[in-house]
């Protein structure tokens, strides 16, 4: 178990945002964290990253509490893809990823020519390498969120953390961005912890064939737990969002099916 | 496949070895110019056999010269190598080394000991001692609910410099027209004129500040990521605050109590580095430190010698200065920025 978090409450402001919440991620796994907004989707990642200090409960990481691990030790075992970055200075792509190895570099060093390789090869494994000089800041979006992912790879750790990663991009990038982090998961056996609003990324892991989890926060109720299939129903949406939506099975001749979400309006007020 | 790396460790070579020679090259060359004439030889027999000289050459070349041209050159260190390092902490490129209400502060430092204490060694003090305490004040007031992020920061220096501001026009309306507001005047617009050894106390916490800032340059990146991603990287995001702010503050303390306010320098040094070296922080922090010390002494050469009358090195800072920025920012089509 990478990560393993039980009875997690975190309150903002006196107001109870997340209660009684556990949950694990395995190396080879995705959990998809989903919910509406302000459901506690990010606050659950802060706790996981170790940048939220004052919940209740237990979170340890790699078997070790994170209350008491220092900023190293805990970007050594959970790497973070934000939401939203906005570049400030035009650092180029290499130099950006660099900063992955800040763990390793000790209070005044700076990464060393390892690094560097390190560095490298996790711009290779997200299939960018030619960037590699380029200023960041001239980047695409899908770009930017790729140089972010292989930032994360550089840290080496077996656990991931990614916050909306795919909110911005289009329907081509969007697609590299989760065949990228599948083939991650399936074949560095690293784990994964996604928060995402697209309801359709869960059934997109399970069809290739990974082991996927989703979780659905929801304000003021427990969050529920289970396999995507067994997750995502009419009725949870329903409730959750408010939504009313089928799911649509297609099999195709070669015997793959693909599970998505149709959407057919929202719920009429005088109806419940 | 050696070669690149053989080719790269050259490159690495020559600009460390630029970032040396550079300084040394301008210090030598303010030696051999001042407004008493000394011919060359002169100045020559007097840093190699001073006993061979007159008096008088060796007194210029000792006394007024090098103490002059050193203060020069870390003033200019400070000022741009402390805007550099702000740059990346408030994650703004407009930022200068004057952001946290230092120059203001130390403005009011000067007007109090110049119309209080006559001025003298009381204005070094006063002004260095109530420039750490902008910094310092600048801290509290952006202190929201126990938090400090670089925001509220930026808004306390803004605040704390108003503040200040008032305060040294206060000072300016009780000084004495005649033989106070001059000086509180000229002050304003920076000089090095009255420089000996004993200012280069001076130069104590500048060399520490930039010691500081110098072993976080690398870390500096990561800071200008933001300090929620720096510490998802696992950067000690307010130990690295604490070095860098507190080094930049002593480095521009330092450099405005013995120059008086020389604006301009802080913000766009380290904007002339970035157009010719990127924006490593790995690199940039030491080329900020030498173009700065350079620009200094270049500057303080000219303010001594292209006119009768000293020119206040603040004006001619801007005035040849910005001309030579606006010439890099076409040259190098802006270094990215857009």
């Amino acid at each position: 178990m990478i990560l393993d978090i039980r009875d997690l409450t975190f309150s903002f402001d006196g107001e109870p945002l997340l209660q009684q919440l556990s949950l694990t991620v395995d190396s080879g796994e995705i959990v998809c964290l989903l919910g509406p907004n302000g459901s506690g989707k990010t606050t659950l990642l802060d706790c996981a990253l170790g940048l939220h200090r004052t919940f209740s409960g237990s979170i340890s990481l790699c078997g070790k509490d994170v209350l008491t691990c220092s900023r190293p030790q805990l970007a050594a075992n959970v790497a973070y893809v934000p939401q939203s970055h906005t570049p400030t200075f035009p650092y180029t792509v290499l130099e950006v990823v660099l900063m992955g190895r800040t763990a390793q570099a000790g209070l005044f060093g700076a990464p060393g020519n390892a690094d560097r390789d390190i560095c490298r090869a996790a711009l290779r494994r997200v299939g960018i390498e030619a960037f590699a000089d380029r200023p960041y800041t001239s980047l695409s979006g899908g770009e930017l969120k790729l140089v972010l992912l292989a930032r994360a790879l550089a840290q080496q750790t077996p656990l991931i953390v990614l916050d909306e990663p795919t909110s911005s991009l289009d329907f081509k990038n969007e697609l590299l961005f989760l065949e990228t982090l599948a083939d991650l998961v399936q074949h560095d056996n690293i784990g994964v912890l996604l928060a995402t609003h697209a309801l359709n990324h869960p059934f997109f892991f399970e069809t290739q064939g990974l082991r996927t989890r989703a979780v659905m926060l929801s304000k003021g109720q427990p969050a529920q737990c289970g396999t995507p299939t067994a997750l995502l129903t009419p009725q949870t949406l329903l409730r959750v969002y408010g939504v009313r939506a089928a799911v649509l099975e297609t099999t195709y001749a070669r015997g793959s099916a693909v599970k998505t979400i149709a959407v057919l309006g929202s719920e009429p007020k005088d109806v419940i | 496949m050696k070669q690149p790396a053989k080719t790269k460790q050259l490159r690495v070579a020559t600009l460390i070895a630029a970032l040396v020679l550079l300084p040394v090259l301008f210090l030598l060359l303010s030696l051999f110019f001042g407004r008493y004439p000394l011919p060359v030889r002169d100045v020559l027999s007097a840093l190699v056999r001073p006993q061979t000289v007159p008096l008088t050459a060796r007194v210029t070349v000792w006394r007024l010269r090098l103490p002059r041209a050193l203060a020069a050159a870390f003033v200019g260190a400070s000022l741009a190598v402390s805007g550099a390092a702000f740059q990346s902490v408030f994650r703004n490129p407009l930022v200068s080394s004057g952001i946290l209400g230092v120059s203001n502060g130390a403005g009011f430092g000067a007007c109090v000991a110049i119309v209080c204490f006559g001025g003298g060694v009381y204005t070094y003090l006063f002004s260095f001692v109530f420039a750490l305490a902008a910094v310092v004040l600048s801290w509290f007031a952006g202190r929201i609910s126990r938090v400090t992020t670089t925001i509220t920061m930026i808004l306390g220096g803004t605040i704390v410099g108003a503040f200040f501001s008032a305060l040294v026009s206060i000072m300016k309306y009780i000084a004495d027209p005649y033989s106070q507001l001059p000086g509180i005047t000229f002050w304003f617009m920076g000089s090095f004129s009255s420089v000996g050894y004993s200012h280069l106390l001076a130069a104590v916490p500048m060399a520490v500040g930039m010691l500081m800032i110098f072993l976080s340059r690398w870390r500096l990146n990561v800071l200008s990521m933001g300090e929620r991603e720096a510490a998802a990287l696992g950067l000690d995001v307010r130990r690295c605050q604490f070095l860098v702010i507190g080094g930049a503050s002593l480095c521009t303390a330092a450099a405005v109590c013995i120059s008086g306010t020389i604006g301009w320098v802080g913000l766009v040094i380290p904007h002339i580095g970035r157009m010719l070296i990127g924006n490593n922080n790995q690199k940039l922090i030491p080329v900020s430190m030498s173009l700065g010390a350079c620009f200094m002494m270049l500057m303080d050469l000219l303010s001594r010698t292209l006119t009768g009358a000293e020119i206040p090195i603040g004006i001619l800072c801007a005035l040849i200065g910005t001309p030579f920025f606006v010439y890099l920012l076409k040259k190098t089509k802006g270094g990215n920025w857009t």
